[in-house]
C-alpha cells in the first residue's frame, strides 16, 4: 500500500529532525555552561568596578560638569542592540526587536521628531532594521558575538561615546537581554549616557555582595589621588566597557538558554508526531496484512 | 597586629580574598602603603608588583591597570590582571617583552596609540619578570 510507504518516510525524516535538534540543543546547553561560568567569574569585577564608579560619582556630586556626565535636550537617541548572529533560538530576537518597535511607536506619538540611530552587535538584529529601514551607523560583527572579546566592548564603547561627545547622538541606551536564570530571561533596555543616572540597580548588586558597610560609609570624604580629573579619565572609559562587555556576556547566555529550549520543544514536539505516525504507521501494516489474510482464506475456501 | 581586608578581582577572577597586615601597591603617582584603617582612598593602580602581610608571612603578586578603593577598612582592587608571583610564567613575560621590544624599535612607524599600547605592554612583561624572579617563579614553566 502506498499510504505504508508515505508514513514510513515521514517517520524516519521526522526521526532525522528530532536527532538533529536534539543535537543543537544539547550544544546550546553546553555552550550555556561555558559562557555561565565566564559570567560568573566575571561578575566580582564588574560588581566592583561599578562599586568604585557609584562611590566616585556620589563622592563628586553627579553633574560634575564633565562632559559624559551631562544631559542636554534629546533629539537622536543611540540604540546598542545587541541579539544573536544565529537564528532557532524562539522568540530570543524577536523579543529584543520588540523594544525597538515600542521605543519608536512611543518617539511617533510624542512626535517630537526624536530620532533613533542604531549600533549592532549581531546579525539577527542588523538584517532586522534593515529590512525596516531604520539607520545602522555601526555593525559589529568582527570579532563575533560568540567569541565574547573585550575588544568589541571597547570598539563599541568608544564609539558611542566619541558620537555622544560629537553630539550625534544626546541620548544612548543599550537594548539587550538579561540573563536571570536558565528559563529566564528578560529584554531590558538600560541607559548608557550620560552618566548623570546611575542605574540603582548596580548599586544594590553591589550592596548585595558583602560590601554594605562600605555603601553606607560611601559618603564620607574620599581622598582621591592624584585627583578626580585623572581618576574619572581612567575608570570611565573602563566602566562603560564592562557596562557593554556585561550586555553581551547576559545576551549570549540567555540566546544558548533560548535556543536550547527551543530546541527542547522542538525534539519533544518530533518525538510526539514521531509517536503517532508509528500508531498509524502500525495500524495501517496491522490493517493491509488482515486483508491479505482475508483474501488468503476467501480463496482458500473458493478452490475447496 | 590589626588587619583590614584585601580583595583583588581581575575580569577572570577573584585573585585575592582575606584579611591582611600591610599593603603595598603601584598607584598612578608613586607607590602606595595601606595599613588597616587607613582613610578613604580612591586611585587608579600603574602594573606593578604588589605586596602583602599577613600574619603568616609576606607574599608578592603582580597587578596591572585597575583601581583601587580603601573604604570601611576593606581595600579593594580592580585590576586588568592579577596574578600570584608562583603563578607568573616568566618565559611568556619575557616572549611579551620581546614581542614589544622588537614592536617599538621601528618605533617611527608606529601610530602613537599603538606605541604606547607596546609600552604598556613592555611595561606589564617586565614588572611580571621581576616579580617572577626574585621569587623564584616558575621559570622553567614554559
Amino acid at each position: 500500500m502506498a499510504n505504508i510507504k508515505e508514513l514510513r518516510g515521514r517517520i524516519k525524516s521526522v526521526s532525522n529532525i528530532a536527532k538533529i535538534t536534539k543535537a543543537m540543543e544539547m550544544v546550546a546547553s553546553m555552550k550555556l555552561r561555558k559562557v555561565q561560568n565566564r559570567a560568573l567569574s566575571h561578575g566580582p569585577y564588574t560588581r566592583t568596578l561599578y562599586g568604585i564608579m557609584e562611590h566616585l560619582a556620589r563622592h563628586v556630586g553627579q553633574d560634575a560638569g564633565r562632559p559624559l556626565f551631562q544631559t542636554r535636550e534629546v533629539k537622536t537617541i543611540g540604540v546598542l542592540l545587541v541579539t544573536s548572529d544565529r537564528g532557532l533560538c524562539g522568540a530570543y530576537n524577536a523579543n529584543v526587536t520588540a523594544q525597538v518597535t515600542r521605543l519608536a511607536r512611543q518617539l511617533e506619538a510624542e512626535g517630537k521628531g526624536i530620532k533613533l540611530k542604531f549600533y549592532v552587535i549581531g546579525r539577527k538584529g542588523y538584517t532586522w532594521l534593515g529590512r525596516r529601514g531604520y539607520e545602522v551607523v555601526r555593525f559589529y560583527a568582527e570579532p563575533t558575538l560568540d567569541q565574547l572579546d573585550f575588544k568589541m566592548a571597547r570598539i563599541a564603547s568608544d564609539d558611542l561615546v566619541s558620537a555622544f561627545l560629537a553630539g550625534e547622538v544626546d541620548r544612548v541606551v543599550v537594548m539587550s537581554t538579561a540573563f536571570r536564570t536558565a528559563s529566564r530571561f528578560e529584554p531590558t533596555t538600560v541607559p548608557f549616557l550620560p552618566l548623570s543616572s546611575l542605574t540603582p540597580e548596580h548599586d544594590t548588586s553591589f550592596a548585595a555582595s558583602g560590601h554594605g558597610d562600605a555603601d553606607s560609609k560611601a559618603a564620607l570624604n574620599y581622598l582621591l589621588e592624584p585627583d578626580v580629573e585623572s581618576m574619572f579619565d581612567a575608570i570611565v572609559p573602563k566602566y562603560l566597557q564592562t557596562v557593554v562587555f556585561d550586555s553581551m556576556l547576559e545576551s549570549l547566555a540567555s540566546e544558548m538558554a533560548s535556543r536550547r529550549m527551543a530546541m527542547k520543544g522542538a525534539t519533544d514536539a518530533a518525538s510526539r508526531m514521531g509517536k503517532e505516525l508509528r500508531k498509524k504507521y502500525n495500524r495501517a501494516r496491522q490493517e493491509s496484512i488482515t486483508k491479505e489474510l482475508l483474501d488468503i482464506v476467501g480463496g482458500a475456501s473458493a478452490v475447496s | 597586629m590589626k588587619t583590614f581586608r584585601l580583595r583583588i578581582v581581575s575580569p577572570d577572577q577573584v585573585v585575592y580574598d582575606g584579611d591582611v597586615e600591610f599593603v603595598q601597591f603601584m598607584g598612578m603617582d608613586g607607590s602606595y602603603g595601606i595599613l588597616a584603617n587607613h582613610a578613604p582612598l580612591m586611585t587608579a593602580t600603574r602594573p606593578g608588583p604588589l605586596r602583602v602581610r599577613t600574619a603568616d608571612g609576606e607574599t608578592t603578586m603582580v597587578v596591572t591597570d585597575g583601581f583601587a578603593e580603601m573604604s570601611g577598612n576593606v581595600l579593594t582592587i580592580a585590576a586588568e590582571a592579577g596574578e600570584r608571583a608562583d603563578e607568573i610564567d616568566v618565559a611568556r613575560a619575557r616572549a611579551a617583552e620581546q614581542k614589544a621590544r622588537d614592536l617599538l624599535a621601528n618605533r617611527a612607524s608606529l601610530a602613537a596609540e599603538d606605541a604606547l599600547k607596546a609600552e604598556d605592554a613592555l611595561r606589564r612583561a617586565m614588572v611580571r619578570q621581576l616579580v617572577g624572579q626574585r621569587t623564584g617563579g616558575s621559570a622553567d614553566r614554559g
